[in-house]
């Protein structure tokens, strides 16, 4: 009943925060998808007639320094920023939830010995972490989606922990166990379930996060490596025409801010329904 | 007809939340219209969401924004507040109007002590200009007044190193400091234990007559104003529809809605033909303890340092529970229930000896509301409980994997028809039953494990009365029908009465007192269950 | 019952465990480098007596573990080792860069309070409003926008519009200390745009969640003004909860500082540790990272023991 409600009166602030999302995340959805059939120009295609042109109506972003049409080179940039966020995020999930879970239930020795390991990890400041094992076995764009998934691997696995230690304290949990039901049934299908709801914010926030993240290894050249093109390598790139044809650094600026908005307002419109669902 | 002194004068109130698309809601407060007379307790009662704590904060002026009086006045005193400066209204609060809520372990600031938090009342007003000395001496006595013998070192205490019955005597003295003419109390009992509230009450009482105070006494719970209130009125859906003297209303309820309440709050009334199964002490017991001592975990780093012994909630239990019986326990907050009967299910490591003569033990617990699990239908709870107990293949047999199944789903149907709740319930989830139909399934999913015992912890304590007597049918006919026993835990000395042949009484982590109820309830030995019972029959007048 | 100091010994000793556990993924990051490290170095080109006398050298051919002992004695010590590329000492070398990332981030935490703080604080008092809710837009905007993809921004703002700042020309602090600052204002608060916005959010909904609270009412009650509650309730008790939230954010603005210093050709940290990359110089990469580590584990430290002085409830459990 009281679900049923909740759906019909969704808050107009979480809706708010979905259409804005949508639609920021479907611009660049969409440019991938047709970028997998089709983009004005090949994106790696160099052209000395025509180089770092403003936009125009043949280049409706304009052209770097080699004359690539950088619409072109937005659009297929957008498939690797999609990629490596979306396997990175499946990794980090993973191991999160297979950490965080059991960490919570159980608590004591084991619930200590997991969150110091991700306490340990959470302590390499920003990129760092992913930037040594990217050094260590060298750049590619697996390498970058594992280092990036360990990286981000503590963050999920905290919000299954909390959540978990929450829920383990909840009736249904106590009657479950009083039952006889084996813990690692206790986890997989009593508690998960019930964890995904806080975890869908999660996911979609690290999506986002790990998006900052890949695009700023990519810009120090220790990521998507050349020519395939991506947005942190295009604004590293642009960077030493910033004055001259600054429409190199706007349209993938924009690109890739219109991705990471897009998926912080859904995360946001999430968390608001979330919790006024919950009370 | 002798006219009262009005002290407060509500003139026909009416409140509501306009917003923005809907500029004329259903008011909240609806013609409200009573005055409260000087030096009376008068007691506002009602269901939750009936308007009363609008009412009262509409008195303090301390109304949400969105909230919005459309019509009526407040007078205080003769003066008409509604007229009056927001600073000026504010200058009242605390020195003419105090106010204690329902909430005492979160409505102390945590960062701040105690006597800080008082010291503010007398600096917030400026007409009260007193030396630091001064305004520790006030502070100090009227921490004594409201019951502490150490009033100097509660100062120096931070909220949460308080009980939640002296964080309430705290609140108490910072809204009597200035001795206002006028005290809100917005059910400032309704999370303390019986007995912390009899103590709560009567020192409510005693400051109503020293400081010659006012109370608007604001409750959910009729029963609650017994012995306290000298008026009552009642409230429904923003109005009053009941006013009376507080023993008139108790005893000849004129109005069906105030009848209906006071049922509610006397469950005894309304349950007949309850027969549980006769006991068989002859036979060895279901379910044996033997000194059980347990408490909760100490952190890693203290386990070696500390004494064990420190942290423990109970010292030596012993109880046995008889096949067919119905065994009530019963005691008040922290006396150590809960961590008995989580000693006995295991879930809490303990030492002394627990020996249940089944395969499995069942058990419901007191929160209808998470006693389900809500990402799952109940034909699956059902499942898994035959999973758990292990008796699934007694019951599937041979056959076919359709033939099997079908067998479980019988099974399946059959429990929880006993439990009077149909094939339809099968794919609902839980969200979509009522509380009692929650903790049916609850205790269909301990019934189909077929336990020779099931532990029953306060199932009653958040059900409406119609609901608690039809659960409390349901656990006796199981009982007499199937003969399972039950440890009945409970603050309903009512349902004791009615149903358990023996009671058990705790107190301390201890069972203070064990014997047939109606010789303990009659005339108890020990000193804390005729605490216990004195508290009861105060406020639930037994 | 938990006492002062038994808390204090709690944390103390979670420090040197994660310490610990820190500096054990560095090493065995290092250690794990795919092929012979020795031969790494030197190249394909090398003969197999250099590899070994290389091996020798680096004490490659000991076993893992008195490695790891020795790694480690040098790292506490502060003496972790010689780089191979800059034949420097690695302590001179993170010495020499460290005034940049440093002050980097001090001027960009500074930045992140002196910002987020007030306007919290306004935006709270009426949520809902225009106000409120413009500034909450902007700050989504920010949020999402990475430091450097800011950095260019601003280049492309601050270089077109006043032509004030000029970018890339670094001043050592023992010059000219209000050169330094300068050179390093717009870096800073490109690294501080995200974080500002993130701590306005915090900030606003813990003061928001604070006004809501019971004992708000009960000082309302007491006769209280608003300001004065602001004052002696909420705030205190928003920045009790803000502690970890304003450590997160300073191991943030270190992180970012790493990639921002790239974007305005500052000699920080983060140039040293690309160079380290770049010529695979294990003992000075290892010396960068772990010293990073090291810094963002003190700092949470310092952040448990600042809320445990805060807060009664964990001083005096």
């Amino acid at each position: 009943m009281q679900s049923v409600k909740n759906k019909t009166n969704r808050s107009p602030e979480a809706s708010a925060f979905y259409t804005a999302g949508l639609i920021l995340l479907g611009i660049v959805v969409v440019s991938f998808i047709v970028s997998l059939f089709w983009t004005p120009y090949e994106p790696d295609a160099t052209n000395a007639a025509s180089k770092l042109l403003a936009p125009c109506l043949e280049h409706p972003f304009g052209t770097d320094n080699l004359g690539r049409d950088v619409l072109s080179r937005v659009m297929s940039a957008s498939k690797y920023t999609i990629f490596i966020s979306a396997a990175g995020v499946a990794i980090a999930l993973i191991l999160g939830t297979v950490a965080g879970i059991p960490a919570g239930y159980f608590g004591g020795i084991t619930d200590r010995g997991i969150m110091l390991l991700g306490n340990s990890i959470m302590c390499f400041p920003g990129i760092l972490l992913a930037l040594v094992a990217v050094a260590v076995f060298g750049p590619s764009v697996t390498n970058v989606i594992w280092a990036l998934g360990l990286v981000f691997a503590p963050t999920f696995a905290r919000v299954c922990r909390v959540g978990t230690m929450e829920i383990k304290e909840l009736d249904y949990i106590t009657h479950a166990r009083v039952m006889g039901v084996k813990p690692v049934r206790i986890m997989t299908f009593h508690i998960f379930p019930n964890l995904v709801g806080q975890l869908l914010p999660a996911t979609v926030i690290g999506l986002a996060n790990m998006t900052l993240f890949e695009s700023g290894m990519s810009y120090l050249g220790l990521g998507v490596q050349p020519p395939d093109a991506s947005f942190g390598k295009m604004l590293s790139e642009a960077q030493a025409y910033v004055r001259v044809a600054p429409w190199l650094v706007i349209f993938p600026a924009l690109m890739l801010i219109f991705y990471i908005l897009g998926l912080y307002f859904i995360s946001e419109g999430l968390r608001v329904n979330l919790s006024k669902g919950g009370k | 007809m002798p006219r009262h002194i009005h002290i407060v004068k509500v003139h026909h109130l009416t409140l509501s939340f306009p917003t923005r698309k809907d500029p004329n809601p259903k008011p909240i407060l609806d013609d409200v219209d009573f005055g409260i007379r000087d030096g009376e307790i008068l007691g506002l009662i009602g269901n939750s969401g009936c308007g009363k704590t609008m009412t009262s904060l509409a008195i303090a002026g301390l109304l949400p924004e969105a909230a919005s009086i459309t019509s009526g006045s407040i007078k205080f005193a003769g003066e008409n507040l509604l007229e009056m400066k927001p600073k000026a209204r504010r200058a009242m609060l605390g020195k003419d109007i105090g106010m204690i809520f329902q909430e005492p372990s979160t409505a102390l600031d945590p960062l701040m002590t105690c006597g800080k938090q008082l010291e503010e009342v007398l600096t917030a007003h400026k007409d009260n200009q007193l030396t630091p000395e001064q305004r520790h001496k006030t502070i100090t006595e009227m921490l004594e007044t409201v019951g502490f013998t150490n009033a100097e070192e509660i100062c120096g205490r931070y909220p949460h190193q308080l009980s939640g019955g002296q964080r309430q005597r705290v609140l108490i003295a910072g809204a009597a400091l200035l001795k206002p003419r006028l005290l809100i109390c917005d059910e400032p009992t309704s999370s303390l234990d019986t007995v912390t509230t009899v103590s709560i009450l009567a020192l409510l009482k005693d400051l109503c007559h020293k400081l010659h105070m006012t109370i608007l006494f604001i409750s959910h719970d009729l029963s609650a104003v017994r012995g306290f209130c000298d008026r009552v009125m009642v409230m429904k859906d923003g109005k009053i529809i009941d006013k009376d003297t507080a023993s008139e209303i108790l005893s000849h309820p004129k109005n069906t809605y105030t009848a209906e309440l006071l049922t509610n709050a006397r469950l005894d009334t309304r349950i007949l033909g309850l027969e549980p199964a006769n006991a068989d002490y002859s036979k060895s017991p279901v379910l044996t303890a033997k000194d059980i001592t347990a408490g909760y975990g100490r952190s890693l780093f203290e386990r070696g340092s500390k004494k064990s012994g420190d942290n423990n909630i109970l010292h030596d239990v012993s109880l046995e529970v008889f096949p067919n019986e119905i065994l009530g326990l019963i005691g008040g907050s922290g006396s150590g229930k809960t961590t008995l009967i989580r000693s006995l299910l295991g879930l809490l490591p303990h030492s002394g000896t627990v020996n249940i003569k089944s395969t499995s033990v069942g058990a419901i617990f007191q929160d209808p509301v998470s006693c389900l699990n809500p990402a799952h239908t109940i034909r699956w709870h059902m499942e898994e409980a035959l999973r758990a107990s292990g008796k699934a293949k007694t019951i599937n047999g041979t056959g076919s994997r359709s033939e099997r199944k079908a067998r479980t789903l019988a099974r399946i149907i059959a429990v929880l028809e006993e439990c009077g709740l149909g094939e339809k319930y099968l794919s609902r989830h839980p969200k979509e039953l009522s509380g009692g139909q929650r903790q049916r399934v609850a205790i269909a999913m301990c019934l189909i494990q077929e336990p020779a015992l099931i532990i029953a912890d306060e199932p009653f304590s958040s059900l409406d009365a119609s609901s608690s007597a039809e659960l409390l049918k349901l656990m006796t006919d199981i009982n007499r029908e199937l003969g399972t026993a039950f440890l009945l835990i409970t603050h309903n000395i009512h349902i004791v009465r009615q149903i358990c042949p023996r009671v058990l009484v705790m107190d301390h982590g201890k069972i203070c007192e064990e014997g047939i109820t109606t010789e303990v309830l009659t005339a108890p030995k020990s000193e804390c269950a005729s605490a216990l019972l004195e508290a009861e029959r105060k406020i639930h007048g037994i | 019952m938990k006492s002062k100091t038994g808390y204090f010994i709690e944390k103390l000793i979670e420090l040197i465990l994660t310490l610990l556990v820190v500096s054990l993924l560095v090493f065995a990051a290092f250690s794990i480098i795919p092929g012979d490290a020795a031969r790494v170095m030197l190249g394909p080109n090398a003969s197999e007596a250099q590899v070994e006398l290389l091996r020798a050298q680096l004490g490659l051919d000991k076993p893992l573990i008195v490695r790891y002992g020795s790694w480690l004695l040098g790292i506490i010590t502060f003496n972790p080792g010689t780089s191979y590329a800059f034949n420097m000492s690695v302590a001179e070398l993170i010495g020499q860069r460290l005034p940049v990332t440093v002050g980097m981030s001090v001027i960009a935490m500074l930045m992140v309070i002196i910002i987020s703080y007030p306007l919290a604080v306004v935006s709270a008092r009426k949520p809902g409003r225009l106000g409120d809710q413009i500034c909450s837009v902007i700050g989504h905007v920010l949020f999402a926008i990475p430091p450097y993809a800011a950095s260019l921004l601003l280049i492309l703002l601050a270089g077109s519009l006043f032509s004030l700042v000029t970018v890339g020309n670094y001043v050592s602090p023992k010059d000219d200390f209000f050169g330094y600052v300068g050179c390093l204002l717009l870096p800073s608060f490109a690294i501080a745009l995200p974080k500002i916005a993130m701590s306005f959010k915090f900030l606003r909904s813990s003061i928001i969640e604070q006004r809501a609270s019971d004992y708000v009412r009960t000082s309302k009650s007491h006769g209280l003004s608003d300001l004065k509650i602001l004052i002696r309730h909420v705030l205190p008790n928003s920045n009790v909860s803000s502690i970890t939230i304003i450590s997160i954010i300073l191991s943030d603005i270190l992180g970012g500082s790493l990639i921002v210093e790239q974007v305005f050709n500052l000699p920080g940290l983060g140039r040293l540790l690309l160079m380290a990359i770049e010529r695979r110089d294990f003992p000075l990469l290892s010396g960068i990272v772990f010293y990073l580590a090291f810094i963002t584990v003190i700092l949470y430290f310092l952040s448990d023991i600042a809320a445990s002085l805060a807060d009664p409830r964990i001083r005096l459990k």
